[in-house]
């Protein structure tokens, strides 16, 4: 695809097992991304986590990251110094984490630590203006007072409260390309709903990419326009997100038939039967 | 109800100047599966918790087979009921083997046999008596609810409480988990009480439910009647609403 704006070909991730040996985690993932959602799905471990932060260049020094293509938009990211692609993490790539409870810094209050991204971004900026924005992005955020959010600390902010900070930190500085990688799952399905709005509306009035890293099948497809579907760190399907009734692979499809529902049947559900074929689809 | 197994009465739990659960009461018939559903902070779990003793400041009543709870020993409630946390990863001792968390709690009760009995118990939960050798960093997040499900069945209890039993885990495995749940009801007669936030696990699960918001019970509603939108409050309905996109 011309144009893109994320771009991985042939991903390749590997972590030294204690034999001396590597352990392939993310096996030759391949996509590239256009100012999108693209949701990336798959179950604990399937890698999908590890390929975000191989964009963002986040991961630990003891990974082996290989690939044929990483760039972001034409920046060859396996060639960028350490110092380039810190920039680039500072300004142009975002990502919000899972856990509000555990990402953000619990002795700073909620204002600091949304200012202190201001900064990093604008060193000139005066601290009356950071807060300013700071001020401005929580309530584009829909928070009712952000006067009194921004005083309070992380311990006293709830859950979705929280993940809306992450968030406000991340888009403060604008970024063309945000990796959420489960910004949802600690929450419960009202506030779900109001933070993916939230997301949604930043990414469409901001023209962002967006990768949405999930396990939750129904919830990528009603909020993103494509679907990667990963199984032991390989893509063994893409969809278009209107057409996930139409998977075609039968790990996608035995996801979907293993969610219980408000008006399913109460026999056993079933579940997923492993085939060592999904192993090398590709 | 005629000789519910747990009976709950006017239960406020508060901690220092906030009330964290208002004035709730229900009932639960033996054999039965009762879902607490609700936002976080709505107080459901704070139930369960009051209930196995872990909150100190409540006032109210709780029966468990006619017996007020506070008045029994620690001990013999603890063969009554046991609880499932929600975090596999956080309820396993690190450096205790398998096999040793789950015979625990028959040791301290001076039972004989806690060894071979955990074995047994590993048989049923479907994980195999090999798995009594390894400590829980060698076991995935499923395999350790399972170990937590045998530990909490090694006492027989009756009445099993489970908080959020499958959100941490994948959806492959939730299916799993909640078979399980299921077989082991029905096999060893059980009744249980799901805390959950997941509604489609609870009309799964549950033949009955009650609804929580900010503390207290906004409506109590059958499973038919869950899936009938026989539904009074505009909470429950918005919350069915938002579960069903």
């Amino acid at each position: 695809m011309t144009g893109a704006l994320a771009e991985i070909r042939n991903l390749r991730i590997a972590f030294p097992t204690e034999n001396g040996g590597w352990h392939q985690a993310v096996r030759g993932v391949s996509f590239s991304l256009g100012r999108e959602k693209l949701g990336i799905v798959g179950e604990s471990g399937s890698g999908k986590s590890l390929s975000g932060r191989a964009l963002l260049g986040v991961l630990p020094d003891y990974a082996r990251v290989e690939a044929d293509v990483l760039s972001f938009d034409g920046i060859d990211l396996l060639r960028a110094s350490r110092g380039e692609r810190r920039k680039l993490r500072g300004s142009r790539l975002g990502m919000v984490l899972q856990d509000p409870k555990f990402s953000l810094n619990p002795v700073m209050t909620a204002g600091a630590q949304i200012m202190e991204a201001v900064r990093i971004g604008n060193r000139r900026i005066s601290s009356a203006e950071a807060k300013k924005a700071t001020l401005a992005i929580l309530e584009s955020l829909h928070i009712r007072d952000p006067e009194l959010v921004f005083d309070r600390y992380p311990h006293e902010l709830s859950g979705g409260m929280g993940q809306r900070i992450m968030i406000a930190m991340m888009v403060v500085r604008e970024p063309d390309l945000l990796i959420a990688d489960e910004p949802t799952s600690a929450l419960d399905v009202t506030v779900q709903m109001q933070v993916l709005s939230i997301l949604d509306e930043l990414v469409t009035r901001r023209q962002m990419g967006l990768i949405f890293i999930s396990h939750d099948l129904q919830l990528v497809s009603r909020f993103c326009d494509r679907i990667i579907v990963m199984y032991a760190g390989q893509i063994v399907e893409t969809l278009n997100a209107k057409e996930l009734g139409a998977a075609q692979h039968p790990y996608t499809k035995g996801l979907l038939a293993c969610l219980p529902t408000i008006d399913g049947p109460l026999s056993p559900l079933p579940t997923l039967q492993r085939d060592a074929a999904w192993m090398d689809t590709l | 109800m005629t000789n519910p197994i747990l009976s709950v009465k006017d239960l406020s739990v508060r901690f220092g100047a906030a009330t964290v659960v208002d004035d709730v009461s229900f009932a639960v018939a033996p054999g039965e599966s009762f879902g607490l559903v609700g936002e976080s902070g709505s107080g459901k779990s704070t139930i369960l918790r009051t209930i196995m003793g872990l909150n100190q400041d409540w006032s109210g009543e709780i029966l468990v087979d006619g017996q007020p709870a506070a008045s029994d020993s620690r001990r013999k409630f603890a063969r009554r009921v046991q609880m499932v946390f929600q975090d596999p990863y956080a309820s396993l001792h690190p450096r205790h083997l398998i096999g040793k968390a789950i015979a625990e709690p028959m040791r301290i009760h001076g039972m004989d046999n806690a060894d071979a009995r955990a074995l047994d118990l590993l048989d049923l939960i479907g994980l195999g008596r090999n798995f009594a050798y390894r400590y829980p960093h060698e076991l995935s997040g499923g395999q350790r609810q399972r170990v937590a499900i045998a530990r909490a069945l090694s006492l027989s209890p009756k009445l099993l409480l489970l908080d959020e039993p499958t959100s941490a885990l994948d959806v492959s495995v939730q299916a799993e988990i909640l078979n399980l749940l299921n077989t082991l009801r029905k096999e060893l007669n059980l009744t249980f009480v799901i805390v959950s936030h997941n509604l489609a696990v609870v009309s799964y699960m549950c033949d009955r439910l009650m609804v929580m918001q900010n503390a207290r019970m906004v409506e109590n509603v059958t499973r038919a009647q869950l899936r009938n939108g026989e539904l009074k409050a505009d909470y429950t309905r918005d919350f069915v609403a938002a579960s069903r996109l």
